[in-house]
């Protein structure tokens, strides 16, 4: 059996790359959801991930491998993160780097589908034969579905 | 000329030319930087010994075990000290102690990494002080450019200062049996110098237009530094065990001790003071991720560095070398010293400095027959002032400077290699002008 048996998310919403970080997360927060899918034009490019958004606010200091270990001497930084806040609407979806994931399509088999979701903590992408997204897949998706089949 | 030691043949080849064939592989391959520099390092050594060459006692006769040492323990006094948080308190303190002003903030971030760096090793210095600066001009809604040019800046011309302060000096003291307390009287004053000479161009050039407002420098100034101190009990043991080392290194030479025992003790002494009231099991634990955060790296790249610069040695090339230079500076004494001084610092502006170093080491000892010791330990100043401060002339110059570029680069504040040495390798020359004169009025 392959995705083609699954109903997909529904039609995604897919964020140009020049979408404003700030407008992203609005949407996120909207829809409740961690991630939203990112078309350059029809092409799909990648997905963007709120975890990323709420690095943007943290100081860039305490980012990265060598960065500060602990902040508690800054204090709450209210102000700091308000700064960042406000420098969202004008950083861009491309500023951040998109979780580069495997792509899925209609006759993918649900193995190779669960094994991919499994090892990539994200939903991922099943595109047409022209390139074009169709859906996402999440774990939540393909587990009903499977369940459901196992029931029957 | 061929040195009578290394007299046979080898392959139908002399000594000489095989070993310059491998010293020149090496050194080319380390530049290019495509190989990891340990990995090409160790590999020159062992085609040295296979090459016939030296055999493995020579090779392992080459390998200064006193500047392993000293490294070595002085990277774990390090790796344990810096999880006390005290290099953050200073930082932040520093900061507050100027009232979070921009320029005063850019001197003591600078004063703070130079005495660091003099005490530390550079790459350490700038990882523990460029993340504080990246937050504090986060904080005040400044560039951080100035900063970080700074640190970087500050942290070679500290590392010039002592025998601990930068590899090249730790190999030249350890070869020339030269004291802490040689290098903080001979080297010591010149790099304050430079340091506080520094400064007035990096003013001119950015601090007079350095402006933060009121609400971000309050802002730094409600930091708590204490809350930076994330464990008391470290600090205190790792205080404590610093201090000793110092003093160790201070009373090494009336002592008849050397540096690398005393740091190796020091790294000892604190790893007890850490486990000594854990399980087995918990010591294990916490010792081998100690010795994990090593730089073995650069510890295997000195072992491999040493013997093929061992190779060269008993071939006799660097003895050619020194009477070659002898031979064009006219046996000047005054003239050497200069070229010395000039020639390490724009090489160690553009290549690795440890390994040029290693290089020099044998040469200047070779001038001993035509030198007095004390003009010998003047070559090794200027070997030293060269060979540390040259680090500043490009963003390659100095590790500490790549470190601190990825960091800039990370953090959405790129130091780019053209701009940087545009106003870094004239700050360099004017650093070895000033060490110039400096020599000259000392011991020329």
């Amino acid at each position: 059996m392959t995705l083609r048996a699954v109903l997909l998310l529904p039609e995604p919403a897919c964020l140009r790359p020049d979408t404003s970080l700030l407008e992203a997360l609005r949407l996120m927060l909207d829809k409740g959801v961690n991630h939203l899918p990112v078309c350059n034009g029809d092409e799909w490019a990648g997905l963007v991930d709120i975890n990323d958004i709420l690095g943007e606010l943290l100081p860039s200091s305490a980012r990265g491998e060598h960065g500060l270990k602990d902040l508690r001497f800054v204090g709450d930084g209210i102000a700091l993160i308000a700064t960042h806040i406000k420098e969202l609407a004008a950083k861009q979806v491309l500023d951040v780097e998109l979780l580069d994931l495997p792509t899925l399509d209609e006759d993918t088999p649900l193995l190779e589908a669960a094994l991919l979701l499994h090892r990539y903590a994200a939903p991922l992408p099943v595109l047409g034969a022209d390139g074009r997204l169709k859906g996402m897949l999440s774990r939540r998706i393909l587990l009903a579905h499977l369940i459901a089949q196992a029931g029957s | 000329m061929t040195h009578p030691a290394a007299a046979e043949a080898l392959f139908g080849l002399s000594p000489l030319v095989v070993s310059l064939a491998i010293f020149v592989l090496t050194y080319a391959v380390i530049v290019t930087e495509k190989i990891n520099r340990s990995v090409v390092a160790l590999l020159g050594a062992g085609l040295m010994i296979f090459a016939g060459v030296l055999n493995q006692a020579e090779a392992f006769h080459g390998i200064d075990l006193n500047t392993i040492s000293l490294l070595t323990g002085m990277m774990v006094i390090v790796a344990i000290t810096q999880k006390s948080g005290v290099f953050q308190y200073v930082a932040v303190k520093a900061a507050k102690v100027v009232k979070a002003d921009p320029w005063g903030l850019l001197v003591m971030l600078s004063v703070v990494t130079a005495v660091f760096s003099a005490l530390l090793d550079n790459v350490t210095t700038v990882l523990l002080i460029a993340p504080v600066t990246l937050l504090i001009t986060d904080a005040l809604r400044i560039s951080p450019y100035p900063y970080l040019f700074s640190v970087i800046f500050a942290s070679n011309i500290g590392g010039t200062a002592t025998l601990i302060g930068d590899p090249p000096n730790i190999m030249i003291g350890s070869a020339a049996k030269l004291t802490f307390n040689d290098f903080l009287i001979n080297v010591g004053p010149v790099a304050a110098v430079v340091m506080a000479l520094t400064l007035i161009p990096i003013y001119f050039i950015w601090g007079r237009k350095l402006h933060a407002a009121p609400e971000d420098r309050a802002l730094v100034m409600a930091f708590n530094e204490r809350e930076s101190i994330t464990d008391a009990r470290l600090l205190k043991q790792a205080l404590f065990v610093i201090a000793l080392v110092i003093a160790g290194f201070v009373l090494a030479h009336s002592v008849g001790q050397e540096p690398g025992t005393i740091a190796m003790f020091g790294a000892a002494l604190l790893l007890l003071l850490r486990v000594y009231d854990k399980k087995a099991e918990d010591q294990s634990h916490a010792i081998h991720h100690t010795f994990g955060e090593v730089e073995w790296i650069t510890i295997f790249f000195f072992i491999g560095l040493f013997v093929v610069v061992a190779g060269i040695e008993k071939a006799g090339a660097l003895e050619l070398l020194a009477h070659e230079i002898i031979t064009w500076t006219g046996g000047d004494f005054t003239v050497t010293a200069y070229v010395i001084l000039w020639v390490s610092a724009v090489l160690s502006a553009v290549v690795d400095n440890i390994p040029f170093v290693a290089t020099m080491i044998p040469v200047i000892q070779s001038m001993g027959s035509v030198f007095t010791p004390q003009q010998i330990d003047t070559l090794w100043w200027a070997l030293s002032l060269g060979a540390c401060l040259g680090g500043n002339g490009t963003l390659v110059g100095a590790s500490a400077n790549l470190v601190v570029a990825g960091m800039a680069e990370r953090a959405g504040h790129p130091i780019r290699f053209l701009p940087f040495m545009l106003m870094a390798f004239p700050l360099m020359l004017a650093s070895i002008a000033v060490s110039s004169v400096y020599l000259w009025l000392r011991y020329l």
